[in-house]
């Protein structure tokens, strides 16, 4: 059974503007390590919650009207973490961070959870999890080793054409709409900074493609009014050592699936 | 002044033997570098052109869009009108191709080199693989690739840094060399290790060669380390003569550009291993202010040693270096020292500098007339 519980301690969101992004739990907080007086110690995913509030804040330094925000959602995905429901809450409200609500669900239900809260974007650690929402049409992006160390100062996110993340699934037209429309909300967010001092940044790999390739990604995401900060064109030269230096805080691949070479 | 043409048979080049190839077609050949085989079967896109090399295997060159094109007029918007006009100018002028820069014909060399090998070793990942590395943000992208594909270059790797240091991929390619019209970047990469040096636009280009790759060094501070030309600032000619003389038998230490010489050493003996000593596609000289009959002994021991050829050495005992430039018409020379470097380009060579070691510290003061 699924609870949605609102953080009072943060300002609710408009809905119909905001961009909604669930993380997992489990990776906004270790579940092992206590940080004393039942507060969680940081997880991997800290240091990106903490970048998505920098881009919340600059956009309403902005325009103190500002809708167009992130909407952040803690999420768990299994009933163990369910069971831990208060101690989330009270690591989130300790930490401060701000997310507007938590969703307490199990390994069966999460997905429909995600579904209700109309959720644009969902990350989490757990190749199955991402692998299993992706197939239902949500957006959704693995947090891996090279996402994990990213500084929170500037959000950064990776477009990336042409590689092989999810060998065993192919992006439906559903999960395709879903990566197009936050990609465009992505978007309008960016052109509410200038080119210097964005809290946000968005860059471009394409893996295996040559320069054509790149181009065409370039041109892609321009005609979903995305302009992109940097670009990285590989033509097979290896991801590791360029994502090593890049570290994106997550990476999105389903804008270009079905678009040919 | 002196000139030594040394064929590779003369004393310099004794100690270098020569390398036996196995009867397989791809000559493979000895060293650091790993040959890998391969056919990627899962490779996408590039089925027309061929293949780009594994970093690792090639001999990787980054440029920078500055020095591979000529940007001045889109430098000036940015100076004058800040960044935003700068990017809404470039994207305005998409289809505008830019016009070739300082590092074009050198660029256009290797390729004409990695044409060559090609031919002796199709196999082979053994090649120049030219890069664009610029911190040129990616909304110039698609200009810089309009560009590329305008003037049919062979680039498919590039890293647009979008304001950020372009250092880490830089590493993370395995660059061998770096070129840059920013003098601090240039002396960033100098300082993890990287060959690297600063070009500038020379007023007129002297005609250089379609089919062979040629490329000159200065010794000290290039391709020897600064050690010798500090002797000399600190305590003049004649000491350096002295100093030079009793440490004949020392090998100078290394300079930065020194691995640079031995990747281009190690392509050139495969165009040897299949008998094109003589038509050899790539040359390299050595252009240096020390004497052939004294200073310049200590500089050709040390190359012997380590077992680098260089195929021209030329001794001008101070004299100016433009006039022998002119005559050799290298694609590029390198150089530690600025007034070298503009003698240099007035004379229609494209020289860089190579910001490395005391020279640095002088190069403000002095503005004429000090040589070694």
């Amino acid at each position: 059974m699924v609870s949605t519980v609102q953080n009072t301690d943060v300002k609710q969101k408009e809905s119909d503007h905001a961009v909604v992004v669930a993380v997992a739990s489990r990776a906004v907080f270790e579940p092992e390590a206590q940080g004393g007086d039942n507060v969680y110690a940081e997880g991997v995913a800290f240091p990106l919650l903490q970048a998505l509030q920098k881009v919340n804040e600059r956009l309403l330094e902005e325009n103190s009207a500002e809708s167009l925000l992130f909407d952040i959602v803690l999420i768990t995905t299994d009933s163990q973490q369910q069971q831990q429901s208060s101690h989330l809450i009270s690591s989130t409200k300790h930490y401060g961070l701000e997310v507007s609500r938590f969703c307490f669900s199990t390994e069966e239900d999460f997905i429909e959870s995600l579904l209700q809260n109309n959720v644009q974007l969902f990350l989490s650690t757990d190749r199955n999890e991402v692998s299993q929402t992706s197939q239902k049409g949500v957006l959704s992006a693995l947090l891996d080793e090279y996402t994990t160390s990213c500084p929170s100062e500037q959000l950064r996110v990776l477009f990336c054409r042409d590689a092989v993340i999810r060998p065993d699934t192919n992006p439906t037209p559903a999960s395709r709409q879903a990566a197009q429309s936050f990609s465009a909300q992505l978007g309008k967010m960016r052109q509410r900074f200038g080119m210097s001092d964005s809290p946000l940044s968005i860059a471009l790999m394409t893996s295996c493609g040559g320069r054509d390739s790149c181009g065409g990604a370039l041109r892609t995401l321009r005609s979903l009014g995305i302009s992109v900060d940097e670009a990285y064109c590989l033509a097979g030269s290896p991801r590791g050592p360029i994502l090593s230096v890049l570290r994106p805080h997550f990476v999105l691949s389903d804008c270009f699936s079905g678009l040919e070479d | 002044m002196v000139k030594m043409s040394l064929d590779p048979v003369q004393v310099m080049s004794g100690q270098v033997t020569e390398l036996k190839v196995a009867p397989s077609s791809n000559g493979d050949s000895r060293g650091s570098w790993e040959e890998k085989e391969e056919f990627d079967q899962d490779h996408l896109g590039l089925t027309a052109k061929p293949k780009p090399p594994k970093p690792e295997n090639a001999v990787t060159i980054a440029v920078s869009s500055r020095v591979l094109f000529r940007t001045e007029r889109e430098q000036k918007v940015f100076e004058q009108k800040g960044v935003e006009e700068y990017l809404r100018y470039q994207i305005e002028h998409e289809n505008e191709p830019f016009a070739p820069g300082p590092a074009f014909p050198f660029v256009k060399a290797l390729e004409a080199v990695n044409s060559r090998l090609r031919e002796l070793y199709p196999q082979s990942e053994e090649l120049f693989d030219i890069v664009l590395v610029t911190y040129n943000h990616a909304h110039v992208g698609i200009r810089l690739i309009n560009t590329i594909n305008h003037h049919n270059l062979f680039i498919e790797r590039f890293c647009m840094t979008g304001g950020s240091s372009p250092i880490g991929y830089l590493k993370a390619w395995h660059t061998n060399l770096y070129l840059s019209a920013d003098a601090d970047k240039v002396r960033e990469a100098l300082a993890e290790g990287i060959a690297a040096a600063t070009m500038f636009m020379p007023e007129k280009l002297t005609e250089v060669s379609q089919s062979q790759l040629r490329v000159a060094f200065d010794g000290d501070a290039v391709l020897f380390s600064d050690e010798s030309e500090r002797i000399f600032k600190a305590h003049g000619l004649d000491k350096f003569f002295e100093h030079e003389r009793e440490n004949e038998d020392t090998l100078l230490d290394h300079g930065p550009l020194k691995g640079f010489l031995e990747a281009l050493g190690k392509l050139q003996k495969k165009f040897y291993a299949k008998g094109h000593r003589l038509d050899c596609p790539i040359r390299t000289f050595l252009v240096t202010a020390r004497s052939a009959a004294s200073s310049g002994i200590r500089a050709l021991k040390t190359l012997r040693a380590w077992g680098l050829e260089i195929d021209e050495a030329l001794f001008l005992a101070g004299a100016p270096k433009g006039p022998m430039l002119e005559k050799i018409r290298p694609h590029i020379y390198f150089d530690d020292q600025m007034f070298h470097v503009e003698g240099a380009a007035e004379m229609g060579t494209i020289a860089a500098h190579v910001p490395y070691g005391i020279a640095q510290k002088h190069n403000a003061k002095q503005n004429t007339g000090v040589r070694k």
